[in-house]
């Protein structure tokens, strides 16, 4: 077993949320549609109701506690930011 | 012999974006380090570069998470910020690498759809000699764990070396990554600048062999996964002592540019 403590192991359970988070990081059109309508996204992709509620938080470890993977919810937050024009993407 | 360089280069962000949370001056010195980098690759006029980088799961996600993988079509592209990069892929010489890697024991994945990521983008857009040469860029997994051990890197560039060697092109190798940092964590600020410094005297003297015994739980812990790279890279220059153009430590990052004279 794993024992990392800064990069552990991606448990299934969170599957839907890395999957959100990658889709955040790189897909533009899913990023269009998070950002018209986050719930219907998310849903979408079956991110559970604890999840959905750390997305919306924005609380990055909520979201490690959740299983989701710390390089994601870096660089999805870091695009997300970007998009909302809160800073250059770069700015990190 | 046609192995006829080896570089390590770092590949943060911020060294392209340059924001106002960075010390000036200290990138401009990386940017200095790069382009010795630049000036010795137009010097040594390499046929291909086989990049040895760390994916910040981008080419590669959950859906299939390879321990070491050649990106073997014809091009490779990316996007990064508002970077968007294509580059050449040197196609007899990846498939041969592929090819061998399988002969000789490595069960490699290989691509022709996958992303290129940043780690191989950002070192190239300072260090690409022009006209740009091709490349081949190999993949190892850092961020996903379990990702594959250090000993089995070193033995993997090891057989790597020992592929490039029987060509008839003139080869360098450039492992992307390092030295410590933590993105995504807590500990983003506080990277552990004494076990690189510690680090780097071990390579210095050419005993890069040693990091090949290091464990996974190490790299995790100071910082490091992505010296997975270096040891790659160390595997197939195994003795030679490194020669560090910088060690830059930032706020939140172990900046290092070096070369392995060959």
């Amino acid at each position: 077993m794993s024992d990392a403590v800064h990069y552990p192991f991606p448990p299934g359970r969170a599957y839907p949320l890395n999957r959100c988070l990658y889709a955040l990081k790189g897909d533009d059109e899913f990023r269009a549609r998070y950002l018209a309508d986050p719930e219907a996204a998310m849903k979408a992709l079956g991110l559970s109701d604890e999840d959905r509620a750390a997305m919306r938080s924005g609380d990055r470890s909520a979201l490690v506690a959740l299983g989701g993977h710390p390089l994601l919810v870096f660089l999805a937050e870091l695009r997300l930011r970007a998009d909302r024009g809160q800073t250059a993407y770069e700015f990190f | 012999m046609s192995l006829i360089g080896a570089f390590a280069v770092a590949h943060t962000p911020q060294l392209l974006a340059r924001p106002d949370t960075e010390d000036r001056d200290l990138v401009l010195r990386v940017h200095a380090a790069f382009a010795r980098v630049k000036q010795r690759l137009e010097a040594l006029r390499p046929d291909a570069i086989v990049m040895v980088g760390g994916d910040h799961i981008e080419g590669f996600f959950l859906n299939a998470v390879p321990a070491l993988a050649v990106y073997v079509g014809q091009q490779c592209s990316g996007v990064f910020g508002h970077y968007r990069y294509t580059f050449p892929i040197h196609e007899p010489l990846a498939r041969h690498v592929v090819e061998q890697g399988i002969e000789r024991g490595f069960d490699l994945l290989y691509t022709q759809e996958a992303k290129l990521d940043y780690a191989f983008f950002l070192p190239l857009h300072f260090t690409m000699p022009e006209p740009t040469v091709p490349l081949v860029p190999v993949h190892v997994n850092v961020y996903l764990p379990p990702q594959p051990t250090p000993a089995r890197c070193y033995a993997w560039g090891r057989a790597l070396g020992d592929i490039l060697r029987d060509r008839p092109e003139r080869l360098v190798l450039m492992a992307s990554g390092g030295m410590s940092h933590f993105p995504g964590t807590d500990r983003y600020a506080d990277p552990d600048t004494d076990w690189d410094r510690r680090t780097l005297e071990v390579l210095k003297q050419g005993r890069g062999e040693e990091l090949s015994r290091l464990t996974a739980s190490e790299l995790d812990r100071t910082g490091n996964v992505e010296l997975r790279t270096w040891i790659t890279v160390l595997g197939a220059v195994a003795g030679v002592k490194a020669e560090v153009y910088c060690y830059e430590p930032s706020w939140h990052h172990g900046n290092c540019v070096l070369e392995w004279p060959l």
